[in-house]
Order: structure tokens, then sequence, then C-alpha cells
């Protein structure tokens, strides 16, 4: 079995960057390429679960690729083609490049050449060869849903919100590289933490404690310390600030006319960042919740950039009252009804990435509760040993210095 | 399964540079070059392999029997048939390959890895995909329709229940196998069972919203096709594969396929004739059934599997058992579970080991390379109406390959 973890060290010195893409530019592509697949996927109808796999064989081809070999948008699509089977949701390939056609300006159409269903059916076969025909790819939200039922708290906060706040963040976590770095069951229990944090639930008790545990994730997870678990909660609130570099960022390959990003650079505010505005997220007024947590800029240079006036900044962590969508819903169905809070995730709350502005919201149907459910088929009897997981006796990394 | 590569050779100092201008990106012929030098770290290429002989054809493509170069060892090849793909990779070779990955077990094939030729201006830049799996000797079409081949009631029972131990196993994984016959039951020389040819499998669904699934119903080569499927069911479930095990069962003392229809409808009449008319008593639902008034059901048929396989099977709890697998109706059927537990396999004489018989044999049976078989007298007295056909076998003798 390959091992798709990888140490932040190998994270910083891919194909890519060998060939001369600065770090913060092969960040961007795979962000870019990411919400496209989300866009794209979205549009054509997808789960939630044939996006997050296409973007987890995307993030997985360009450790062995660079973003310079292989154009970013040619292999999403060959992702979200290549999922759509896998998850027994197939779309043409056609079609999806059909779709693609309307997202990306005609500019970035050409990287698919004269043939493009040509080309992204030959990109597929290298997607292949590159992921090792490992095709399975097991999502935390399942996870989350799982862990949610058994938590307790005595406070005010209903757990429908906390969970539909975890589920937004895994959906953000995929424009981070942590879907290479750790488990899904840790990406669940990692913001699942922070959704709780952040709307002041408090779990006091949980469903199968037994006198070891000194937090509910023991339950789940072993030797899940508090620095790993903040570690990946900064990787993902890291997304929501305004990177300034993002502006100075080397565009795309010259030879490609500007991207969506230094268009609307230019450009008014997009819908979606004046609807964060009017959000109280920012309200001075809202107490501070301190994750006690000594904040590590140290990885990404975006950290240390000051944070714009919306979003979640990762140096003070102000806790946001709950998003309109929740405030205006009626009283919210109890767990563990699933169906109910599968319903479509919110956009994501201060997601200021360009390429994403112009995305309507979608539909309550994208996400229908069944898909949850067809993960399970491929759950394994006791007997067998199928998990790369259980090859390794120390399963969780070591909380990186 | 290879070894996982230690952590710093994942990207290999051998790998091609990405040879591209200081800016932009690759023109492409540098990444044609790319492609056909790069070295995928997890998808070796096929020339670690040497064919050695043509073992079976099929819709699905070939398959060869080949020999490992650096350690000689025996894998048979399959390759995935793509030329006429409009939408890439198939969709079926994939649900094989996820199923295969999934199932390791024993009596399972082990899919030992996916290879691929290399990618070069020849092959227009597209490489050829094989599933190469660990090399089974027999194939129990091909031992059946040897005569020198003989089955002490021990032997059966042990291949019967690797056959269902096999199938417990993928059932339990939700997995329905979609195409048992008995070309698709592989025996090593060892005498291993290993059930193959995933290509019609698929993931049983939790049907959505109360919603009946609609699975398609052209699957299961016609003799071993239930009589749910013949009746255009679309929401079965493992029932389907217990159906072919009882048909394979049967055949291990008829020594042929007992059911040799060669229409759906004539596979239905002899369904009939062995297991009784299609009533609503037998079978409530039957009448929701899509193709019920489409097709001729016979009327008055007594149930006579007992009576018509005693000749054959001597052994009262064998009978008994093939009794329970070929009911008609899908709910009251067997299920592996229960036939494991069946006083067939815990009574005298016990199943017993296969290598003695099996190391008799000096060469490889398999069904493609073995000479038609003839359909018994018993069974052939039922199929006068039509005749009975044995399908047509490939006549290419180029790849006889008789001895492993």
């Amino acid at each position: 079995m390959p091992w798709w973890y990888f140490e932040k060290e190998e994270l910083k010195n891919t194909p890519s960057r060998k060939d001369n893409v600065e770090f913060d530019t092969e960040r961007r592509y795979r962000r870019e390429a990411t919400n496209f697949i989300k866009e794209c996927g979205n549009l054509m109808g997808l789960g939630y679960s044939t996006i997050h796999t296409a973007i987890v064989y995307l993030h997985r081809f360009y450790m062995f690729h660079s973003f310079r070999t292989f154009p970013r948008y040619v292999t999403a699509c060959s992702c979200l083609f290549l999922a759509g089977k896998v998850e027994e949701t197939p779309k043409k390939c056609r079609d999806i490049i059909k779709k693609a056609s309307t997202i990306l300006t005609s500019q970035k159409m050409m990287s698919f050449g004269e043939d493009p269903k040509e080309e992204v059916v030959t990109m597929e076969r290298i997607l292949l060869k590159t992921i090792k025909f490992d095709l399975q790819i097991d999502h935390p939200y399942r996870f989350l849903i799982e862990y949610a039922k058994c938590l307790k708290s005595n406070g005010n906060t209903p757990k429908e919100q906390v969970v539909q706040k975890a589920w937004n963040f895994i959906n953000d976590s995929l424009e981070t590289t942590l879907c290479l770095q750790w488990e899904p069951e840790i990406i669940a229990v990692s913001m699942m933490y922070l959704a709780c944090k952040i709307s002041k639930y408090d779990v006091v008790d949980w469903k199968g404690r037994v006198p070891d545990h000194q937090k509910w994730w023991d339950m789940f997870v072993k030797d899940m310390t508090k620095n790993i678990l903040e570690d990946i909660c900064h990787q993902v609130l890291d997304l929501y600030q305004n990177p300034k570099g993002k502006s100075e960022a080397p565009d795309s390959p010259p030879q490609l006319p500007p991207s969506k990003a230094s268009l609307i650079k230019a450009s008014p505010p997009p819908q979606k960042r004046a609807k964060l505005q009017q959000s109280p997220v920012m309200n001075p007024k809202v107490a501070v919740n301190h994750i006690p947590v000594k904040v590590s800029s140290n990885e990404y240079d975006m950290a240390k950039v000051p944070h714009p006036p919306y979003g979640y900044p990762s140096t003070s962590y102000q806790q946001p009252p709950p998003p309109a969508y929740l405030v205006q819903s009626a009283v919210p169905p109890p767990l563990p009804a699933h169906s109910n809070i599968h319903h479509k995730p919110p956009l994501p709350p201060a997601s200021n990435y360009p390429t994403n502005n112009n995305i309507p919201p979608l539909p309550p149907s994208r996400y229908p509760a069944a898909n949850i459910a067809s993960n399970q088929f491929y759950q394994l009897p006791p007997t067998n040993n199928y998990s790369h997981k259980n090859n390794r006796s120390n399963h969780y990394h070591q909380p990186y210095q | 399964m290879s070894q996982q590569p230690p952590q710093q050779s994942r990207q290999e100092a051998s790998q091609p540079a990405p040879a591209q201008m200081s800016s932009g990106y690759a023109t492409l012929e540098q990444r044609l070059k790319y492609i056909s030098e790069y070295n995928f770290p997890f998808c070796d290429e096929s020339a670690k392999y040497e064919k050695v002989a043509k073992i079976g054809q099929g819709t699905f493509g070939e398959v060869f029997k080949a020999r490992s170069k650096s350690d000689n060892k025996f894998v048979a090849m399959k390759r995935v048939l793509m030329e006429n793909e409009k939408e890439g990779f198939p969709i079926t070779a994939l649900r094989e390959i996820r199923i295969l990955q999934l199932l390791k077990h024993e009596n399972v094939v082990n899919l030992i890895e996916i290879c691929r030729t290399k990618a070069n201006k020849n092959n227009k830049y597209k490489s050829i995909f094989y599933l190469v799996f660990d090399f089974c000797e027999h194939d129990l079409a091909g031992l059946l329709s040897n005569v020198n081949v003989k089955f002490s009631l021990g032997e059966i029972k042990k291949v019967m229940k690797q056959l269902l131990n096999g199938l417990f196993f993928i059932h339990s994984n939700k997995i329905l196998h979609r195409d048992m016959k008995a070309a698709n039951v592989l025996i090593t020389k060892t005498g291993i069972l290993k059930l193959a040819d995933f290509g019609l499998a698929r993931a049983i669904s939790i049907s959505k919203n109360g919603q009946p699934n609609r699975y398609t119903n052209r699957v299961v080569t016609l003799w071993y096709r239930p009589p749910e499927l013949l009746l255009g069911d679309r929401n079965y479930g493992a029932p389907v594969d217990m159906w072919g095990a009882g048909c394979i069962m049967a055949e291990m003392w008829t020594r042929s396929p007992i059911m040799q229809g060669s229409t759906e409808q004539q596979q239905l009449t002899l369904c009939a004739q062995l297991c009784g008319s299609f009533t609503p008593d037998v079978w409530p639902g039957l009448e929701k059934l899509e193709l019920y008034h489409k097709m001729e059901l016979p009327q008055n048929h007594k149930r006579k599997v007992k009576e018509r396989l005693r000749p054959y099977v001597k052994d009262p709890s064998a009978v008994d058992l093939l009794d329970q697998l070929l009911i008609l109706n899908p709910d009251k059927r067997i299920n592996a579970d229960d036939a494991l537990s069946h006083d067939f396999f815990w009574t005298d004489p016990m199943p017993s080991d296969l290598t003695k018989m099996l190391s008799q044999l000096t060469q490889s049976n398999f069904e493609f390379l073995a000479p038609p078989r003839r359909s018994n007298q018993m069974m052939h007295r039922y199929q006068q109406q039509t005749t009975s056909q044995v399908p047509p076998r490939p006549q290419d003798n180029s790849y006889q390959d008789r001895v492993y």
C-alpha cells in the first residue's frame, strides 16, 4: 500500500517546487483547482462524496507531478470524471468539459488543447497510474456524524448548528493539503473541535465514555494531542484570512492570460464578501474566545499578514454568532436524524477566494443524505485486515514541530 | 502487493526532470516525453511479466498466464479493454478493481497489482492496463469436463464449503458477484478455491428514500441465472449468487450444467420443470415482477429437485442442501451462512483436502482449453423441445498450455 500521508517537509518540497513553482503559487493552484472541482461538481449535481473524492485525487496527483507539467484544470476535470465513475455517479466526459467551459475563461480553456475530451481521457490514465488505482477514499463526513451523535453538552447551542459548522469546515479544509497530512477521522475530530470552540459548545459528556477518556475524541482516535488538533485547525482558519501574499502571488504562467484572481482584485467587492461584512462576525461586542494555543505562524507566511475585517482571524479567535441561515431556520431536528444535517452546507463562512465569488448558493438537494450511507457498503468485517491504517503501529503522527 | 516505499524514495531521483521552459506550462511534446519517461512509482510496467499462454477469452478481454521475471512466480494477467471506450477507463473495470482491492480473502482471487505498458509513440501514449492475479491452475468447469478428474464426496464438500465461504465473505461485504458459474470458480493446485471474475460484481446499495434499487438484470450467464432475474427483478440481492451456487453444486455430480436453456424463456421453463411451477403460493409478490405477465410460465409442474437429482447425488444431506439452494423464491433460498451450517458439511465423510486428487493431474484444466462438455443424459431428456447448445468456445489453439 502506498502511503498517502506526507510530512510537512515533503509538502514543501513537491515536484512543483522543484519545477520552480513557488510554495504560495502551488497553494493557490491547489485552491483554484479545488474550488473549480467544487463548482463544476455542484453545477453538475454531483454529491459531496464525489466532489471530495475528486479533490483528494487531485491533491495526491500533484505530490508526484508538477503543476507546470499538467495544467490544473485539465487534471481537475479528469479527477472529477474518474471520481464520478468511482462513486457511481458517472458523468459524461463531454458534459464535464462543457460545464468547465462555462466556468473557466476561454484563455484557461486553452490548456485543454484542441481536443479537450481526448486530453481529459488521456489525463485520466496518467491519474490512475499515479494514484495506484487507490480509488476508495474515506471522507471525514461520516466520521463527523458518527462522533457528533455521541456528544453531550449542557449549553444552549443546538448540536446541529455545531455539526453544520464542522461540516463546512471540512468542506473548506479541502482547499488545504490536510487530506495529505491526516486521516479523515482526525480531520473530523479536529473540525468538530473547532466548531465546538467557535460555537461555545462545551462537550461535558459523551456516550461510551470510560474513565480513561480525558477528552471526547479519545474515544475515537488515540494520542490526539492538543498540538495536533490546533495545528490542523489553524491550517483551516488560515484560509479565512485575506492573504496579502495572494495579490502579490505570481499569476498563472505567463502564457496564460490574467487569471480571474487578478481581475477580481481590481473589481468591486464581490457578492460574497459583501454578505460577510454584513454578518456580525466581527462585531466587537462579541466575546473573544481564545483557543488556548500558541499561534505558530511559521508554516504559512499568510498567517503573518494582518487580517482583514472579515473571516476568522487566526490570531484572535472571535466567536462568530450563528450564521443567518441557522438563525432563521426552524428549530433544527434532533440528531441522529441524518438527513436533516446533510442539507447543503452554506457557502464557506469567509472564503475570500476570488475564483469562488460568482457561485450562487445552491439548492439543498445537492447533498442527499443517502450518499453517506453509500460509504458503508465498504465496511469490512472484523476478519479483514484491509486498511493501510492498520499497518502502522504508530498510527498518528507526532505533532509537527 | 508491493511494499510501501520508504518516504524519501517516493519521488525518485531517477524521474525525468519536468523539462520545460523556465516559465509557462510544458509544451505538448515535453509532456509526452515526460509521460513516456516517468517511472510511476505505484504502477509497474507489464514488461516485468513474461506472457506464457492465453488461458481465457471473453467479452471482457483476454487472460494470459505469465511469469514474473523477478521471481519466476506465475500470475494471470487480465487485459483491460479500452479500445472502444468512449468514457475513458471503463466503469466496470473500476468496479472490479475497487471490489477486488476490498475483498482480501483466501477464497477470493487475489489481485496483486495493476500493470501498464509503457506509453510511447506506438501506442499513441496510451498505456494498456492489466489486472495481475495470483495464478490458479484450474477452473471448476475445466476440472468437471476432464473425465479423469473424480471428486469423492469429501472433496465435493471441500469445494462447496470453500465456495460458500467465499460467498459468505463477499456478501457480508455487501458485494454481489453476479456471475457465478463453474468457469469462474478457480482452484489452485493445492486445492484452494478462489471466486474469480468480478467484472459484473457490484455493491449492494441501501435503497434510497424507500425507492427500490434498479440494478440491471442482464447479468449472470443464462444457465446459472436465477428465476428472479429471468422475471426482470431489478431489486435483487445476495440470493442471485446462491442460486448459482446451487447450480454449481449440482454440477459437481452431473458434471455438466443442469439447466442449459438457450433463451430466457426456455431457461424459465427449465427452472419450472425442476423446481415446480411459479405460483404466488410458493413465491408471494411474484406477480409484481416486471416480466411476470410477459413470460410464459409453465403451470402444473411439481417440484422435482430431489427426485431428479437423487440418481446422481446419493448423499441425502447433499440433496437436502441442493433442495434449499434451488428454491424459486429468493427470500426463501438459503443464504451462505445457513448453508455453511448445513448438516452436509458436518456429517461423515467430512470435507477432505483436494491436494491429493489434484496432485495426480499433470496439466492445467481451464474451461477455455477444455473440449466442450457433453450435456448429460438425464438433463437431456428435459431439453428435447429445443436443441441444447453448448456455448461455442474459441478455436484458438495457438496458446495451448497444458503443463504448469
